[in-house]
């Protein structure tokens, strides 16, 4: 939800953003369009400084008032009429040719007061002042619209500048709440849309609520989640068929393998038989066992491949379970053929970590069998542990044949054949490496693969003690 | 050992080829009292006349689990169990040892690990129809909890005890320093190393003629000790 609040008030601020832009944007072109309007308007000037002209451009010759043909002519032009009204006798002295009859040719004072601020007859008049009397202009009916009263409360006038900002402010402000309030309802059905899509390649269950303007697409996004959850179901379905699968195909082969191993078992110490039919005896029992192994290990590396082995943690002494299984190990080499050697310093008695205890004998099992299965002829076998500052690092190492770079680089850097669909036929390694690795990996940690100072090969477990162990680890 | 051979035995598996296979295994070892059953209730019917002291159980039965056979069985006498599955899970294993299995072997298995098996379950369980354990220069006593060493009886503190019954049960393989402070120190012993070693030499002083050339209490460096047993 965090995301999708986050993404909503981004949108906010980029409307904020876009309305003060539109807003700046209108009042320069208001005001351009204005300035050229008026300007347009009348292009000599306003008629009040045509009134003022004309009054100037009056003159008394002997004892005539006589206005410039060239001001006369811009007054036609306007269609405009003017007349002189003198001072003294508050009658009119002069007037232009084209004055309309309507008009009156003496005035009071009350005439003269109302003429200044308004009209004449409905012609809007302008008046300019001369030495002996006032010359008033008149322009067409309609021409003009004239504002009577013009007077306002200085304090208005002086707290202009800063009511007009107060103005503009709250105004943006009401904008802006309308166009929350308007949106909100679009945004608030955005949110869980935005979060739903979010939460889509985490491949979990998404179910957006299906109401508000938007409910078509939050109708998409659930069936999507819908069709991305039951492919992810038939996955794990096909998944834990194919595990169970091979668990069935190991516990059915597990009963007939019994009787073969068992029986030759039993064979093999019989004392009244020939070398011969021993060596024999012996080829078939570890041929057996080889295959028990196989299943093991194939059921085990089927289910970490599947997340279907689950983790039972508990902290445990990592020391403890590996000298277990070396224990084990030791016991059943009767023969004496893999001596092992523990390396481990006798001041540490103790590394205390969070593991599955049968998972990681397993593996450290399959270290040591694997070099035994590497080294028919007998090998020695090295076990260390090293604890340091970030890490505990399990090393079972041999001094038997060991391997080429090139074939220790396969190891480290190919996929196993069952984690891979290329390459069918080509089986590069065992799937006991392969476990040790899984099992690794849900622990948090790795394996390297690596020649031994010893001679041989050398495989170490490095577990981080940051790691946090997890059922569902990609390898 | 010879009295564990006269042990009654009672093996239930669904395969008649296996029962037969276990049955030769424990004849060829000297056991002689032994009876099969297929299936859960021919193991409970068997069970009444032949009075087991030890049963070898497979976990899946046509008619039920071997858990709820070995549930109805502890019913009426109580005995070691070893289970036999074709299963390897965690679960079962664990699932087995709760319902009080004394053991548990994956098949498939060698005639040897389960004669192993089997004959470590019943001297855990009757040892005390065999109070003296021959070593090299003397004989444990666990009954009395003594050593018999040139006829004088050497008292066993209850850690010595606790020790050399331990590694009595796995008598001559390695059993490991940890498990040898859980038998003495309970679970999760850490730490105990030291005392460990002052402990097995004192057992020496008692079992071995000379307690620095040791030869039934055999150190395996850094992983634990041995325990050799001399055969009767």
């Amino acid at each position: 939800m965090k995301s999708g609040l986050k993404n909503i008030s981004k949108w906010s601020l980029r409307f904020l953003g876009l309305l003060m832009l539109s807003i700046v944007l209108l009042v320069v072109l208001n005001s351009a369009f204005l300035s050229i309007y008026v300007n347009n308007q009348s292009p000599n000037g306003s008629p009040w400084k045509s009134a003022q002209g004309a009054a100037e451009a009056i003159k008394q010759e002997n004892g005539e008032y006589i206005l410039q043909e060239e001001i006369v002519q811009e007054l036609i032009k306007e269609q405009a009429w003017a007349i002189f009204i003198d001072d003294r006798t508050k009658e009119v002295v002069w007037h232009s040719d084209n004055l309309p009859d309507d008009i009156p040719k003496d005035y009071t004072l009350s005439d003269i007061a109302s003429l200044t601020r308004g009209y004449v007859n409905d012609y809007p008049t302008f008046t300019g002042e001369a030495e002996e009397g006032l010359m008033v202009v008149g322009y067409p009916k309609e021409s003009f619209w004239k504002h009577i009263s013009p007077s306002w409360d200085y304090q208005f006038i002086e707290n202009l500048p800063q009511n007009t900002l107060i103005l503009i402010v709250s105004n943006l402000v009401v904008i802006f709440l309308i166009y929350m309030a308007a949106n909100y309802k679009l945004l608030k059905s955005v949110g869980p849309i935005v979060e739903g899509i979010q939460y889509l390649p985490k491949n979990e269950n998404v179910n957006v609520k299906e109401k508000g303007p938007l409910s078509e697409l939050a109708v998409n996004i659930n069936q999507t989640s819908e069709i991305l959850q039951s492919q992810q179901r038939m996955l794990q379905k096909k998944e834990e068929a194919r595990s169970n699968w091979i668990a069935g195909v190991s516990h059915d082969i597990r009963t007939p393998l019994s009787m073969v191993m068992g029986y030759i078992g039993q064979l093999e110490e019989e004392e009244n038989l020939d070398q011969e039919s021993r060596q024999k005896m012996t080829v078939i029992r570890k041929q057996s066992e080889k295959i028990k192994q196989l299943i093991d290990d194939l059921n085990l590396a089927s289910k970490l491949e599947y997340n279907m082995q689950p983790l039972h943690l508990k902290d445990e002494n990592i020391i403890a379970v590996v000298r277990e299984v070396a224990v084990e190990f030791i016991n059943i080499d009767l023969a004496g053929k893999y001596p092992i050697e523990w390396i481990v310093d006798e001041q540490v008695s103790a590394c205390i970590l969070p593991i599955d205890k049968s998972l990681w004998k397993r593996a450290i099992g399959n270290l040591i069998q694997n070099s035994i299965n590497h080294n028919e002829n007998g090998c020695k076998i090295y076990i260390s542990i090293i604890i340091q500052q970030e890490a505990c690092t399990v090393s079972v190492a041999d001094n038997g044949v060991g391997m080429t770079a090139e074939q220790m680089d396969v190891l480290n850097n190919t996929p196993h054949y069952m984690l891979d669909n290329d390459h069918k036929g080509e089986i590069r390694h065992g799937l006991g490496l392969l476990i040790v690795k899984q099992i690794a990996a849900s622990h948090g940690g790795d394996i390297v693969i690596e020649a031994s100072e010893y001679g041989g090969l050398a495989v170490r477990i490095v577990l981080p003690f940051s790691a946090t162990p997890s059922n569902d680890v990609p390898i | 050992m010879e009295y564990l051979k006269q042990k009654r035995i009672l093996i239930v598996d669904d395969e008649l080829a296996l029962l037969e296979m276990v049955t030769s295994f424990l004849t060829d070892n000297g056991f002689q009292y032994i009876q099969t059953a297929q299936t859960m209730k021919e193991a409970i019917r068997v069970a009444d006349d032949f009075k087991p002291e030890f049963a070898i159980l497979d976990v899946m039965l046509p008619d039920g689990s071997g858990f709820d056979l070995l549930e109805q069985l502890r019913e009426k006498a109580d005995y070691p169990v070893l289970f036999l599955t074709a299963r390897g899970e965690d679960e079962d294993k664990l699932t087995g040892f709760d319902m009080g299995a004394d053991d548990y072997l994956v098949k498939p298995f060698l005639p040897k690990e389960l004669i192993f098996r089997i004959t470590a379950i019943l001297k855990r369980s009757y040892k005390g129809e065999n109070p003296q354990v021959p070593l090299r220069h003397c004989k444990i006593d666990f009954e009395r909890a003594v050593i018999v060493k040139k006829g004088e009886d050497l008292p066993l503190t209850a850690k010595e005890f606790a020790l050399l019954s331990a590694l009595y049960r796995q008598a001559g393989r390695i059993v490991t320093i940890d498990a040898l402070c859980e038998a003495a120190w309970g679970e999760n012993p850490f730490g105990y190393e030291n005392s460990l070693m002052a402990h097995i030499r004192r057992i020496r002083e008692k079992i071995e003629a000379n307690p620095s050339q040791p030869v039934s209490l055999l150190t395996v460096k850094g992983l634990g000790y041995k325990l050799i047993v001399e055969e009767a």
